[in-house]
C-alpha cells in the first residue's frame, strides 16, 4: 500500500498527460467529424473524393505509424513540433476519420421525409441540418461514438512510443525500476476509472436523450 | 388569374417516363382531387408543384409568379433557389407518412417553421399553434411527442404544421393511405372542414367517397397522363372513359 502511495505522484502526472491529450483530441475531433461527414456527403465531387481518400488513409494505417509520421516525418521536413502537439495532431487526424464515418452513417440514416418536410416548410439547408437532421443524428450515433471515445482513452497509451510520459510509460518505468508488477495494476485501475466515467457519462446521455422514439 | 398553373409537365426517373405532359389550372378556393391507380404518376405530379420533384420540361406558375419554365433548349429552367423557397411557402404539404419531426413535441412541430422561416416570436407562434391544434382537435396533445400519438393524430398535427405557414394552397399526398381504416375518418373530417372554409386544395387520394364529397373537380390519371377531368360527380359517377370506369369499379369493389 505504501508503495502504491509512493507511485501516486508520478502516476497522476502521467494521467494528467493522458487526460490532456484525450480532452484536447475529443474537443477538436467531434465538431471536425461532423464537418468532414458533411464534406463527405457533398455533391461537389472533388471534395467528396478527397474525403474518401482521407478516410481510407487514416483509417487504413496504424495510428502508431501516423504518430511516427507526424512526429518524425515533420521533423525531417524541418517542421519541428513538440511531442504533445504532434500527438494531438496525429490523434485528431486519425479519430476525425472515424467520427466522419460515424456521422456520415448517422446522417444517411435519417429518413428522406424529414428533409422533404423541412423543405416544404421553407427551412434553409443550414436550418434543416442544425434543427432537424443533426439533433436526431447525435442521438443515433451515441453508441458508436461512446465506443470510439473509450478507444481514444486507451489509444493515448501509444504516445509512449514518441517518448511522452503518459500513464502507461510512467507505470512501465516504475515497474522496470522497482522490479514490480504493481505499477501495471495501478495503471489498469486508472484506465478502468477513466473508461468507467466515460461509460457512465454516455449511459446518462443516452437516457437523457431518450425522450422520443 | 390562376392560383396555380402547371403546363405540359414531363418527368422521367431514369428511363421511366412518369409524367407525359400533364397540365392543371387551379382557381382560388377550388378543391381538386387527383385519383388513379398506383404508379399513375399522381403523387409525382403533386410533388412537382413545390419542387420535391424536379421536372424535365414544362411550366409552373404560382399566383402568376413563375417557378419554372422551359429554356431555349426546351428543358425546364428553374428560378433561383431563394425565389423557389419563397414560392414553396405559399404551398402547404401533407405527406402520406406524416413526416413529423420525432424529436420535437406537437407544439414545437407546429411552431418551428413560423419561428425559423417567418421570424415569428415565441408568443405569436405559440398562439398560432394553439389555435391550429384546437382546430384539428388536438388541444390535449400539445406536449406529446409524435411517437405517443396514433397515425390519425400524427396526420392532424402534420396538417396543423402546414397550416401554420398560412399557405395559399394545401397539397395532400395520399393523406390517409398509411392509416388504419378506423383512423381515416378523423383526418378526412379535418380536410373537409378546410374545404368548407374554401381553402384551395389539391388532394391525391384513394378515397373515392371523400373525393366525391369535397372535390369541385376530379382528375383521373393513368400511366402519366390525365385521362379524364371534370366535375366530381361527372367523373366519379358517369365516367366517360373505360379506364376511369375500370379503375372506379376495382376501387369500389374493394370496399
Amino acid at each position: 500500500m505504501e508503495y502504491v502511495l509512493i507511485l501516486m505522484p508520478s502516476m497522476l502526472k502521467g494521467t494528467s498527460v493522458t487526460l490532456q491529450l484525450f480532452f484536447l483530441t475529443l474537443i477538436i475531433t467531434l465538431p471536425l467529424g461532423v464537418i468532414l461527414a458533411l464534406a463527405r456527403l457533398t455533391k461537389f465531387k472533388p471534395l467528396n473524393l478527397f474525403m474518401q481518400l482521407y478516410v481510407w488513409v487514416f483509417r487504413g494505417t496504424p495510428l502508431l505509424l501516423q504518430l511516427f509520421f507526424v512526429y518524425f516525418g515533420l521533423g525531417i521536413l524541418g517542421l519541428k513540433i513538440d511531442r504533445f502537439s504532434a500527438a494531438v495532431l496525429a490523434f485528431v487526424l486519425n479519430y476525425a476519420a472515424y467520427y466522419a464515418e460515424i456521422f456520415r452513417a448517422g446522417i444517411q440514416s435519417i429518413d428522406r421525409g424529414q428533409y422533404e418536410a423541412a423543405d416544404v416548410l421553407g427551412l434553409t439547408r443550414v436550418q434543416t441540418m442544425t434543427k432537424i437532421v443533426l439533433p436526431q443524428v447525435f442521438r443515433r450515433v451515441l453508441p458508436p461514438v461512446s465506443n470510439e471515445v473509450i478507444n481514444l482513452i486507451k489509444d493515448t497509451a501509444l504516445v509512449y512510443a514518441i517518448g511522452m510520459s503518459e500513464l502507461l510509460r510512467v507505470a512501465k518505468t516504475a515497474a522496470v525500476r522497482d522490479f514490480s508488477f504493481i505499477p501495471f495494476l495501478v495503471a489498469a485501475v486508472f484506465y478502468l476509472a477513466m473508461t468507467g466515467v466515460v461509460q457512465q457519462f454516455f449511459k446518462w446521455l443516452e437516457a437523457k436523450t431518450n425522450f422520443y422514439r | 388569374m390562376y392560383i396555380l398553373q402547371a403546363n405540359d409537365i414531363h418527368k422521367s426517373f431514369h428511363r421511366l417516363h412518369v409524367l407525359k405532359g400533364v397540365s392543371l389550372q387551379v382557381k382560388t378556393g377550388e378543391v381538386i382531387a387527383i385519383i388513379g391507380p398506383s404508379g399513375s404518376g399522381k403523387s409525382t405530379f403533386l410533388r412537382c408543384f413545390n419542387r420535391l420533384e424536379t421536372i424535365d420540361s414544362g411550366l409552373i406558375e404560382i399566383q402568376g409568379e413563375l417557378m419554372v419554365e422551359n429554356g431555349p433548349d426546351g428543358k425546364a429552367k428553374y428560378k433561383a433557389e431563394a425565389d423557389i423557397r419563397r414560392l414553396r411557402r405559399k404551398m402547404g404539404m401533407v405527406f402520406q407518412n406524416f413526416n413529423l419531426f420525432p424529436h420535437k413535441n406537437v407544439m414545437q412541430n407546429v411552431m418551428l417553421a413560423p419561428m425559423l422561416v417567418e421570424d415569428n416570436g415565441v408568443k405569436e407562434a405559440e398562439e398560432k399553434a394553439r389555435v391550429l391544434l384546437d382546430k384539428v382537435g388536438l388541444a390535449d396533445k400539445r406536449e406529446n411527442f409524435p411517437f405517443e400519438l396514433s397515425g390519425g393524430q400524427q396526420q392532424r398535427v402534420a396538417i396543423a404544421r402546414a397550416l401554420a405557414m398560412d399557405p395559399d394552397i394545401m397539397c395532400f399526398d395520399e393523406p390517409t393511405s398509411a392509416l388504419d381504416p378506423e383512423l381515416t375518418g378523423e383526418v378526412l373530417r379535418v380536410i373537409k372542414d378546410l374545404a368548407i372554409e374554401r381553402r384551395t386544395m389539391i388532394v391525391v387520394t384513394h378515397e373515392i367517397g371523400f373525393a366525391r364529397e369535397v372535390a369541385d373537380r376530379v382528375l383521373f390519371m393513368d400511366e402519366g397522363l390525365i385521362v379524364e377531368e371534370g366535375k366530381a360527380e361527372e367523373v366519379l359517377i358517369n365516367p366517360r372513359h373505360e379506364r376511369t370506369e375500370a379503375f372506379l369499379s376495382t376501387v369500389l369493389m374493394a370496399r
